[in-house]
C-alpha cells in the first residue's frame, strides 16, 4: 500500500507472479474488439467476393449477349434451311476477354446441328423461354464456361423453325476482373480493420487512463496518508474512487482504534506495574518476616489482578477484531448467556455470590456474534459479582434473567450491591471510568460492553434494583425471518 | 458426309505421312528426342534446327514436314498419345482452334512472358515470326507492267486475258490450311475486291496448289506468271537468289501472318519442346532468321532498311490477329459456304 511505485522491480515475487497470472482488462478489451472487427471484416470480404463476381459477370455477360445477338442477327431461313453466317465482329466482341476460349453451337430443333461444337449439349438451369436469353455456368472441355443461351422462332411464309444458339466463354477474364476488384476492396477493408484495431488500442489506453491516474495518486502518497482521493475522474471511475475513499476512511478508523487500544493497554498495565514495583520494594525493605510475607501476598494478588487485566485486554482485542471482521449471523442468544453463567457460577460462589439464571425460553434467535455476546455477558456478570460481593459477609444474589418481549429479547443482570449513583450512570461506559477505586477492576469492561452492544444495535440501560443494587438491562432485537435478514 | 470426309482426310494423311520422311538432327546417341511436326519448309528451318542441336547436344530433333491442314487433323488424332512434342504451323486459325478446343498444354518461361500479348494466347500458343503475304511474279513472263496491288492485277488479267489464263497460281483452300486462312482474310479485308478476284481467277483457270514451293517453282519456270497470296518468307528467299522473280507486297493492303507453335496436351517431351520455343523466341534465333534470310522475325532489326527480311509494305498492313476472331473463319457453316463459293467460282466439281 505504501510503496512508492508499482513498477515491476518494486513488486515482490508473489505480486509479480500474480501480475503474470492476472487477466488483463486491456487485453480482453482489445481481443474482443479485434475479434469483432475480424468477424465484420470477414463478412465484408465475403460479400465483396460475391459482389465482385456478380459485377464481373454482369460486364462480361454484356459482351456475351452482344456477341450472341450479332450471331442471331445473321441467322436466316434460306430455301427453308437455316443458314448462319457468324459475323467477324461477334467474335471481336468476345476477343475483349483476351484469354478466354469460346464455344458455341447453333442448332435447329427441326433440322438438327447447324454449326459450332456438335458435342456441346448444354441445358439452361431454368425452364427455357422463347426469346429470353439465359446465362449460366457449366463445365465444358475441362473448364468452367459461362454460357448464354437463346431459343427463338425463325419464320418465313413457307416454313418455321426453332433455332437454339448457345455461346460460351471461359471465365478467365471474369475471374481476373473479380479478383482485381476483390483485391482492391479487401485492401481497403483490411486497412479499415487495421485502423479500427489501432483505434481500439489507443482507446483502451485512454479508457484505462483514469484507473492509472487513481493508481498513481495512491502510489505517490506519503506513508500514512489516508485522506480521500481528490483527483477528478470520469463518471465510470467515480464509484471506484468513492469506494477507495470509503475503504481508506475505514482503515483510518481502524488505525485510530488501534492507537486507542495501544494507549488503553499502556494505561491499564502501567498502574498495576507501578503498584507491583512498590509492593516489591516494600517487601525488599521490610525486615520483619510477617510483613515481608504480607507484602509477598500482596504481590501475588497484584499479579493475579494483572493477569486478569491482560486477559481482559486480550479479550477486548479479540472482540474488537471480531466486530471489525466478522459479519453478524443468526445465533441462539441463550447459548453464550448460559455458557457465561455456567463459567461464572463457581468463581462467584467463592466470593459469596449466588448466581442464578432465570429463563423460560427454549431458544432466542438474534443476529449477532456469539463470542462477543459471551464476552459482554461475562463482563456484566463479573461486574455484578464484583460489586455485590464486595466486603460482605452474608451471601447476596446476582440474577441473570432473559425475557421475551414483542420485538426484543430483554436480558437483565441484577445485583444487590451498593448501586450506582445517578450521576455516575452516564459515565460508567466511559473508558477507564471506575465508580469505586477500592474495588479491583480494569475500568475497561463496561466500555467494551458498550462497544459490543453498539455493534449489535442493542440498547443498554442501567436501572436501580429494589431495595438496592443495580440492574443492567439489555434489549436486543429479535431475528426477524420476515425481513429476510438471515 | 462428315465421316466420309474424315476417311478421305485420314487416307490423305497417311499418304502425306509416307511422303514426308522424318529428318533427324543432332547426335545419334543424344539422351533426349524431340519430335517436331511442322508445316515449315525445311529449307527455311534447317539452319535453326542445326543451331538448336548444336546448343543443346543432349537433344536429338526429329523433324516431320506436314501440311498445315494435315497437321491439324494429326494433332487431334494423336491427342491422347502424340508422337510429336511440338507443332509448328503457319495456319494460325487452325492452331488457334486447337488451343481453343483444349488440345494444347501451357508453357511459361521468362521468354514467353516477355512476348507481347498479341503474339501469344493463353500461354499455349506462341508466335515466333511475322511475315507478309505477297504476290510473286516472273518479271520476264509477266505481260504488261508489274502489278502494284490487287486492282492493277485485276486490270492486267482483263487486258491480257489469254496470256494470264492458266498462268496464275494460288493455294487450293481445301487442301491447304494456310491457303484457306489467307483467302478468308482477303475476303474479310476487302469483300468486293475478293469477289472480283475470285471471278477473274475462275474465268482464267487459275491453277491451285497444295504447297508454296510448288507455286514458286512454277513461277520461276515461267509456267506461271504470278503466284497469289504466297508466304513472304519463302517468296523472299527465292526472289533473293533468282533474278527472274520479284516479290510484290500489295499496296492496297498487305496481310501479315504469324507462324505459331504449340505443345500438344499429352506431348511426350514437353520440357524440350519448351526449350525449343524459348530458342525460337531468343534473340539469337530471331536474329538468325533475319540475317540468314530464313523467316521474318517478330521484332526485326531495322537498322538495315534494304534488308528484304524487314517488311516495308508500301500500303497498309493487315496483321491477322491472334485472337478469337480466327474461330469465325473456321466456323463449320462459314467454311462450307466459303469453300463452296470458291469451288463455284473456280468451277471445280465438288469431290462429293
Amino acid at each position: 500500500m505504501w510503496q512508492k511505485s508499482l513498477s515491476p522491480q518494486n513488486l515482490s515475487d508473489d505480486e509479480k507472479l500474480a501480475l503474470k497470472k492476472a487477466p488483463s482488462l486491456r487485453f480482453r478489451f482489445i481481443v474482443s474488439g479485434v475479434i469483432v472487427i475480424c468477424v465484420i471484416a470477414g463478412i465484408a470480404i465475403n460479400l465483396i467476393f460475391d459482389y465482385s463476381r456478380q459485377l464481373a459477370d454482369l460486364s462480361y455477360d454484356r459482351l456475351l449477349r452482344s456477341a450472341l445477338l450479332q450471331m442471331d442477327e445473321n441467322i436466316a431461313l434460306i430455301d427453308n434451311q437455316v443458314s448462319v453466317d457468324i459475323p467477324w465482329s461477334a467474335f471481336a466482341t468476345l476477343a475483349q476477354a483476351d484469354e478466354d476460349r469460346v464455344f458455341y453451337k447453333v442448332e435447329s430443333l427441326e433440322q438438327g446441328f447447324i454449326t459450332g461444337y456438335n458435342d456441346l449439349d448444354s441445358e439452361p438451369p431454368k425452364q427455357p423461354v422463347l426469346d429470353q436469353m439465359q446465362f449460366y455456368n457449366q463445365s465444358y472441355s475441362d473448364e468452367l464456361v459461362r454460357f448464354a443461351w437463346l431459343e427463338r422462332h425463325l419464320t418465313n411464309p413457307e416454313s418455321a423453325q426453332t433455332v437454339r444458339i448457345i455461346l460460351g466463354q471461359t471465365r478467365l477474364s471474369r475471374e481476373r476482373m473479380a479478383s482485381s476488384i476483390t483485391q482492391r476492396a479487401v485492401e481497403v477493408v483490411v486497412l479499415i480493420a487495421l485502423v479500427a484495431i489501432a483505434l481500439i488500442m489507443i482507446g483502451s489506453h485512454l479508457v484505462l487512463r483514469p484507473l492509472h491516474r487513481i493508481e498513481w495518486a495512491l502510489e505517490e502518497r506519503v506513508k500514512g496518508d489516508l485522506t480521500p482521493i481528490t483527483i477528478n475522474t470520469p463518471k465510470e471511475t467515480h464509484h471506484l474512487k468513492v469506494a477507495i475513499n470509503h475503504f481508506m476512511a475505514r482503515l483510518q478508523k481502524n488505525l485510530e482504534q488501534l492507537e486507542n487500544y495501544t494507549a488503553d493497554a499502556a494505561h491499564q498495565l502501567r498502574t498495576p506495574l507501578a503498584s507491583l514495583k512498590a509492593l516489591a520494594e516494600n517487601a525488599r525493605d521490610n525486615t520483619s518476616p510477617e510483613k515481608q510475607h504480607q507484602a509477598l501476598e500482596n504481590i501475588v494478588r497484584q499479579c493475579d489482578y494483572l493477569s486478569q487485566t491482560v486477559t481482559l485486554l486480550l479479550n477486548q482485542a479479540v472482540v474488537s477484531h471480531r466486530l471489525q471482521t466478522h459479519r453478524l449471523e443468526p445465533i441462539d442468544l441463550l447459548e453464550p448467556i448460559t455458557a457465561s453463567c455456567r463459567e461464572h457460577a463457581v468463581p462467584a460462589l467463592h466470593q459469596g455470590v449466588r448466581l442464578s439464571y432465570e429463563c423460560s425460553l427454549q431458544e432466542a434467535w438474534v443476529l449477532g456474534d456469539s463470542f462477543s455476546i459471551q464476552q459482554m455477558m461475562q463482563n456484566l456478570i463479573e461486574n455484578a459479582v464484583r460489586y455485590s460481593g464486595h466486603q460482605k459477609q452474608q451471601q447476596t444474589d446476582v440474577i441473570v434473567r432473559v425475557e421475551e418481549l414483542s420485538k426484543i429479547y430483554r436480558i437483565q443482570v441484577i445485583d444487590y450491591g451498593d448501586g450506582i449513583a445517578e450521576e455516575e450512570k452516564e459515565r460508567v461506559f466511559e473508558r477507564f471510568y471506575r465508580a469505586r477505586y477500592d474495588i479491583a477492576g480494569s475500568g475497561v469492561g463496561l466500555s467494551m460492553v458498550k462497544d459490543i452492544l453498539d455493534h449489535h444495535h442493542a440498547h443498554i440501560e442501567i436501572l436501580d434494583t429494589q431495595p438496592k443494587g443495580t440492574t443492567f438491562q439489555v434489549d436486543i432485537d429479535k431475528l426477524s425471518f420476515f425481513r429476510g435478514q438471515i | 458426309m462428315k465421316a466420309w470426309f474424315t476417311i478421305v482426310m485420314c487416307f490423305s494423311l497417311s499418304l502425306a505421312w509416307a511422303e514426308s520422311p522424318t529428318v533427324w538432327f543432332g547426335k545419334k546417341n543424344a539422351s533426349r528426342v524431340l519430335v517436331i511436326n511442322s508445316a515449315l519448309d525445311l529449307t527455311s528451318f534447317e539452319p535453326i534446327l542445326q543451331d538448336f542441336v548444336a546448343q543443346y547436344p543432349d537433344v536429338r530433333v526429329a523433324y516431320r514436314d506436314v501440311n498445315t491442314l494435315e497437321l491439324y487433323y494429326l494433332t487431334i488424332k494423336e491427342q491422347s498419345n502424340p508422337v510429336a512434342s511440338l507443332a509448328i504451323s503457319s495456319a494460325m486459325d487452325l492452331h488457334f482452334k486447337l488451343v481453343n478446343d483444349g488440345y494444347a498444354r501451357t508453357y511459361q518461361s521468362s521468354l514467353t512472358d516477355n512476348l507481347p500479348q498479341d503474339f501469344k494466347w493463353r500461354d499455349q500458343l506462341f508466335a515466333f515470326s511475322l511475315e507478309p503475304i505477297v504476290m510473286l511474279v516472273n518479271k520476264d513472263a509477266f505481260p504488261g507492267p508489274l502489278p502494284e496491288d490487287r486492282q492493277s492485277l485485276l486490270q492486267t488479267i482483263r487486258q491480257h486475258g489469254p496470256a494470264m489464263t492458266k498462268r496464275i497460281g494460288t493455294y487450293d483452300i481445301r487442301q491447304s490450311g494456310v491457303g484457306y486462312l489467307l483467302a478468308s482474310q482477303d475476303a474479310r479485308q476487302a469483300d468486293l475486291t475478293w469477289g472480283r478476284l475470285l471471278e477473274a481467277f475462275g474465268s482464267h483457270d487459275v491453277q491451285t496448289y497444295c504447297c508454296t514451293h510448288n507455286i514458286i517453282d512454277d513461277v520461276a519456270d515461267g509456267k506461271l506468271v504470278l503466284g497469289y497470296n504466297l508466304l513472304g518468307s519463302y517468296a523472299s528467299q527465292r526472289a533473293k537468289d533468282d533474278d527472274r522473280l520479284k516479290m510484290i507486297l500489295p499496296k492496297d493492303f498487305t496481310l501479315m501472318l504469324m507462324r505459331a507453335a504449340l505443345i500438344p496436351k499429352n506431348a511426350p517431351n514437353p520440357q524440350d519442346a519448351g526449350l525449343f520455343i524459348d530458342f525460337l523466341l531468343s534473340d539469337r534465333a530471331q536474329k538468325m532468321m533475319q540475317e540468314q534470310g530464313l523467316l521474318f522475325p517478330i521484332h526485326p532489326d531495322i537498322k538495315n532498311a534494304e534488308d528484304p527480311f524487314v517488311v516495308s509494305a508500301p500500303g497498309p498492313t493487315g496483321i491477322i490477329e491472334l485472337d478469337q476472331q480466327l474461330l469465325v473463319g473456321r466456323d463449320h457453316a462459314k467454311q462450307q459456304r466459303f469453300i463452296r463459293n470458291w469451288e463455284i467460282a473456280f468451277e471445280i466439281q465438288r469431290e462429293e
